[in-house]
């Protein structure tokens, strides 16, 4: 056999006499020289090759992977993987990724090749590289990797690797029990290669279907079943999964739909689009028609607040209540043509229904017991025509003493809602007594209630059970946090802790419903909005703050559903910025001043508040940041939850989830310790880079509402902390930084979807600086 | 057909480079410089979809005996869908996977055979291989004697064979009376980066009295000659040319569910010369 590689000599020479052409007439433009990577070849041949990492997955068998110089395919080592039995307390599966701190150039290469072979027929779940414990942008998979006992060579084309000019993630896998069962196998002199012998590249997107969304402007959608077919050089075809960003995906119709480089396509405006997909110079098969009905029609303002008092409330979806748990909000019952979006209206949680004939909502695994409980309240709007006859109707259904559908004892009732209570374009409360459901006999064992009628476009909030009698709002019983800024880095309006812009009036006439008062609370000075519709400030005199960074406010809110804050300058130039509402306690607040652009901010002369609900507020202040140190030198505050409705992970003021190992081996670099703030034991992450935290056992937080934590750094400029549940799925929560002063954060567990509340394994925190961190808690 | 003269022209630079390297280190390479004349071509310029000319080419139809005596799977037809032009300037023979006459896929086989016939000189053809697991394209000549004088007897020159699942090599044979099927006298060309189903190759035989010369894009790989056969020297009467795609066979195993069908095998042109003096 002949070798015809010295064809390339030719070409070769053509191609540096052309480059020498090219160089020497730009020599006087710049002498830069491009950034460049190592083009190393090898992963794993007897040995870790220069500069390779290895990180277990997490929920993985950590200790699965080791070096093996007994069995190998060639040299002196391989690479040995312990499959763990079904059941191993010590992780579920084997799996990790190996890769580099610098990227390496695999430009010039055309696949990943290695040697397998195990200690029994088996099929491996995946293998692959691309993944970098980051972003793993450039993320290739081969699913179902057959081995057996004998050594075979194994391919994993590069899908474009042109792309690949610093990759760092060189190899990975992920094996769980075959049957139930763990086994060994073994993968040896793991290298990038250019074969030249793959041939027949062909791409898919969305598995090479043509597909079509019907959407709405606003919407995005991800393009996924991306795929790289290469015919091996034993005459088979091989597919791999191409991550997204090998492609480069079109629009044919940017004004209607933009696609971005990840594939993750949003709808700008009505009309319809192709999106289109090339991986080097094919074609992808497969495309994504959108075609977009528009703006949807929508309210613009979220409903009314509840005033019901919070303890005469059995409340199923309102941000205004804790609510119970609801099976579905869309049972898809057969014939039910009924769609589900979860929206926001100025940060007020809502579901809307489209294409509703009717809908069941299900909450039998947890009934509602309402025998307390005197009337049934909704808000609806709809865009639809709601002239009679058109109907809505409210089902109610009880499924009796045994909680079950059917055996005898259901009882049920519909009401049916006409005009002139329906109405077109605006927020409709829908507030009747339960005795009007005259056929629902029970409700104690409250299990569906199912929603339909002649209006297609429904969008729903509030939906509550209450005891009609005295509404009563309660306000707060601790004083906002006191603030710990020096008073020369501070201008100050409403504060005790500063001396205030003198003459300021708290409660001009602009015509505003609002009741102003100023309220002692624990002491402190509180300025209270009551029934607010807006509410203006006027500045005792224009105020320069144009060399201040930020204006902070506190707030405590438990009843408003919407609330913004605007800075005015001469004009008059306003702008909101919408503060998150409901608080849970006093909710600390620090706006960067760049928000409020336009607004001149040399010249301030008024604030305003528009919104709803009765509102708290302290400490409005503007500031710059201080020449403070590095290290905090007060405690993060004290949580003040009730310890009954907090699982803790790290806190003085709560008793912590025993057996937690707040500084697994997962690789990192990161240094852990633990150090004494202000008297307050608080975990300290120096260097880092990623950092997990491994529960001392697995956690249903599943009944709580909440991720509370308090961080502080003063030169992290990227943050993400994961919530992790055993796949491992995990899901980063971008964490505002650097801070000024501590940072008290609860987000909303809903925010890290699709990790298995029922069953929290790990945090890892991903980013950089230094990071101080306490009262690292779920509560409800 | 412009690109294909500068590819042609490209692959030749490189070899005469290739030679300067290794003609030192191995006999087969040496050049036998003749003098070459054309007297049969078929370059396959024509509308897509015609049938090839019928004053060069015939068919074999059917499954033969025994699946053409080495247990193929297809059924050959002179259906536009299994050998056609392409339009441009190529022939197409194409193996489906379809049921037809019985058998599970089709394909076409086309041959000289009572048009054109010759004894010595260059045989040359142009080709693109399909490819995957089961795929057995093939050029290739008969004795013109076999209906008198039966195979191996009449003789047979494979100038190339390829396996579908080993795209990157070929082989070049002859059979004649004891030395045919497993026993022919062979030999294969590989690349080491490269496969012969992503671009043109030029396969050719030189053959003369008592030797034939194999060639890949002009490479001698393989002599042939009276004392390497291990029987008579049949090589002394016309032979004519055969083209085909088979399915499955002895020689190449069966097609598994991964082997992508359609598959087809691209022919720019065959050329038939004769050495001047």
């Amino acid at each position: 056999m002949k070798n015809i590689s010295h064809n390339f000599i030719p070409f070769t020479l053509l191609a540096f006499v052309t480059l020498f052409t090219v160089i020497s007439c730009k020599r006087d433009l710049d002498d830069l020289e491009p950034a460049t990577f190592p083009t190393t070849a090898e992963v794993f041949i007897d040995g870790f090759a220069a500069g390779l990492n290895y990180g277990a997955f997490g929920g993985s068998k950590v200790t699965a992977f080791d070096v093996d110089t007994e069995i190998k395919y060639k040299g002196t080592a391989s690479m040995k993987f312990a499959v763990p039995d079904a059941g191993d307390p010590q992780g579920a599966y084997a799996g990790g990724a190996y890769f580099t701190s610098t990227g390496r150039d695999l430009t010039g290469y055309d696949a990943l090749t290695f040697w397998a072979k195990a200690s029994k027929a088996a099929t491996i779940d995946v293998v692959g590289f691309g993944n970098d414990f980051g972003e793993s942008r450039f993320l290739t998979v081969l699913r179902d990797v057959k081995v057996n006992t004998n050594w075979q060579k194994y391919i994993i084309p590069i899908p474009d690797a042109s792309k690949l000019t610093q990759e760092k993630g060189m190899f990975f896998y992920s094996e769980g029990p075959e049957n139930g069962l763990g086994y060994t196998f073994w993968i040896d002199e793991v290298t990038f290669e250019r074969l030249g012998t793959l041939a027949h590249p062909r791409a898919a997107i969305l598995d090479g279907q043509d597909q079509v969304f019907v959407v709405e402007t606003g919407q995005t959608l991800s393009i996924g079943g991306t795929k790289a077919t290469f015919n091996l050089p034993t005459g088979v075809d091989q597919s791999v999964d191409a991550a997204p960003s090998y492609f480069n995906f079109t629009s044919s119709n940017p004004s209607v739909a933009s696609v971005s480089s990840a594939g993750v396509v949003t709808i700008v405006d009505a009309g319809s689009a192709v999106i289109t997909a090339t991986l080097g110079d094919q074609d992808a098969a497969g495309s994504m028609t959108v075609t977009s009905t528009g703006q949807a029609v929508g309210p613009q303002a979220p409903a009314p607040a509840p005033t019901a008092s919070a303890d005469s409330v059995i409340s199923m979806f309102s941000n205004a209540y804790n609510n119970v748990p609801i099976d579905t909000w869309n049972t898809g019952w057969q014939f039910s043509t009924a769609e589900l979006l979860e929206i926001q209206i100025a940060g007020d949680d809502v579901k809307r229904y489209r294409n509703l004939n009717f809908v069941g909502i299900e909450f039998a695994s947890q009934t509602i017991n309402a025998s307390a409980m005197t009337h049934f309240h909704l808000d609806i709007w709809t865009p639809d025509a709601t002239a009679l006859p058109a109907a809505f109707k409210v089902l109610l259904v009880d499924f009796g003493a045994n909680s079950t559908f059917g055996g005898g004892d259901d009882s049920s009732h519909e009401l049916t809602f006409t005009s002139p209570l329906l109405q077109t374009g605006q927020w409709v409360g829908i507030d009747v007594p339960l005795s009007n459901f005259t056929g629902l006999t029970n409700r104690a064992h409250l299990a569906q209630l199912v929603l339909s009628g002649d209006l297609p476009n429904v969008y729903v909030d509030n939906v509550y059970f209450y005891k009609s009698g005295a509404v009563t709002t309660t306000g707060p019983t601790v004083a906002a946090p006191t603030p710990t800024r020096s008073p020369a880095d501070v201008i100050s309006i409403f504060s005790d802790a500063y001396t205030n812009v003198a003459g300021t009036d708290f409660n001009p006439n602009w015509g505003q419903a609002t009741v102003v008062s100023q309220v002692p609370i624990a002491g402190n000075n509180t300025l209270l909005y009551s029934g607010l519709n807006y509410q203006g400030t006027q500045l005792g005199s224009n105020l320069d703050a144009s060399g201040m960074t930020h204006l902070h406010l506190d707030v405590w809110t438990n009843n408003s559903s919407s609330l913004n804050v605007f800075l005015i300058s001469p004009g008059p130039v306003e702008t909101p910025f919408a503060l998150a509402v409901p608080t849970s306690g006093w909710a600390s607040v620090d706006i960067p001043l760049s928000s409020f652009s336009p607004v001149d901010l040399a010249n301030i002369i008024q604030f305003k508040f528009e919104g709803n609900g009765d509102i708290y507020l302290d400490n409005i202040y503007f500031y710059k940041p201080g020449s403070g140190g590095t290290v905090p030198t007060t405690a993060a505050p004290t949580p003040t939850f009730n310890a009954a409705n907090v699982i803790s992970i790290f806190s003085d003021a709560y008793t912590n989830v025993a057996g937690t190992d707040l500084n697994p081996n997962w690789g990192q670099a990161t240094v852990v310790t633990q150090e004494a703030i202000a008297g307050n034991n608080t975990l300290v992450y120096t260097g880092l880079n990623y950092q997990g935290i491994q529960l001392g056992s697995n956690q249903n937080v599943s009944g709580m509402t909440h991720l509370h934590l308090d961080f502080w750094t003063a030169n992290s400029t990227a943050l993400n902390v994961f919530l992790i549940s055993p796949g491992p799925i995990e899901t980063p929560y971008t964490l505002t930084v650097p801070t000024t002063g501590w940072t008290s954060l609860d987000i909303p567990l809903s925010a890290f979807a699709p990790v298995d509340l029922t069953n929290v394994i790990q945090f890892k925190f991903e980013g950089n600086g230094n990071v101080y961190l306490d009262n690292i808690l779920f509560h409800n | 057909m412009k690109l294909n003269n500068l590819l042609f022209t490209a692959t030749t630079i490189s070899f005469a480079l290739f030679f300067l390297y290794t003609s030192c280190q191995d006999d087969d390479n040496a050049i036998v410089k003749r003098n070459w004349q054309l007297v049969w071509e078929d370059d396959f310029n024509g509308n897509a979809g015609q049938s090839p000319d019928a004053t060069k080419w015939a068919y074999d139809i059917g499954t033969g005996d025994n699946g053409w005596g080495t247990q193929e799977l297809q059924y050959y037809t002179d259906k536009p869908g299994n050998v056609s032009l392409d339009g441009g300037g190529n022939l197409a023979i194409t193996a489906r996977s379809e049921s037809f006459g019985g058998s599970g896929f089709t394909s076409a086989r086309i041959k000289t055979q009572g048009l054109f016939d010759q004894a010595y000189g260059r045989f040359e053809a142009r080709l693109k291989m399909p490819w995957g697991p089961g795929i057995w394209p093939a050029f290739w000549m008969l004795g013109s004697n076999i209906n008198e004088v039966p195979w191996p007897q009449c003789g047979e020159i494979d100038i190339m064979e390829y396996r579908g699942q080993q795209p990157n090599l070929i082989h070049g044979s002859v059979h004649g009376p004891g030395y045919s099927g497993g026993n022919a006298i062979t030999k294969s060309f590989g690349f080491e980066n490269d496969r012969f189903d992503v671009d043109f190759h030029l396969f050719a035989i030189e053959w003369g009295k008592d030797y034939i010369d194999y060639y890949v894009d002009d490479q001698l790989y393989q002599r042939i000659t009276p004392d390497k056969v291990t029987g008579e020297w049949v090589y002394d009467h016309p032979f004519f040319i055969i083209l085909n795609v088979a399915v499955g066979g002895n020689f190449v195993g069966f097609p598994t569910p991964q082997t992508p069908f359609p598959q087809t095998m691209l022919v720019d042109y065959v050329k038939v010369y004769k050495e001047a003096n």
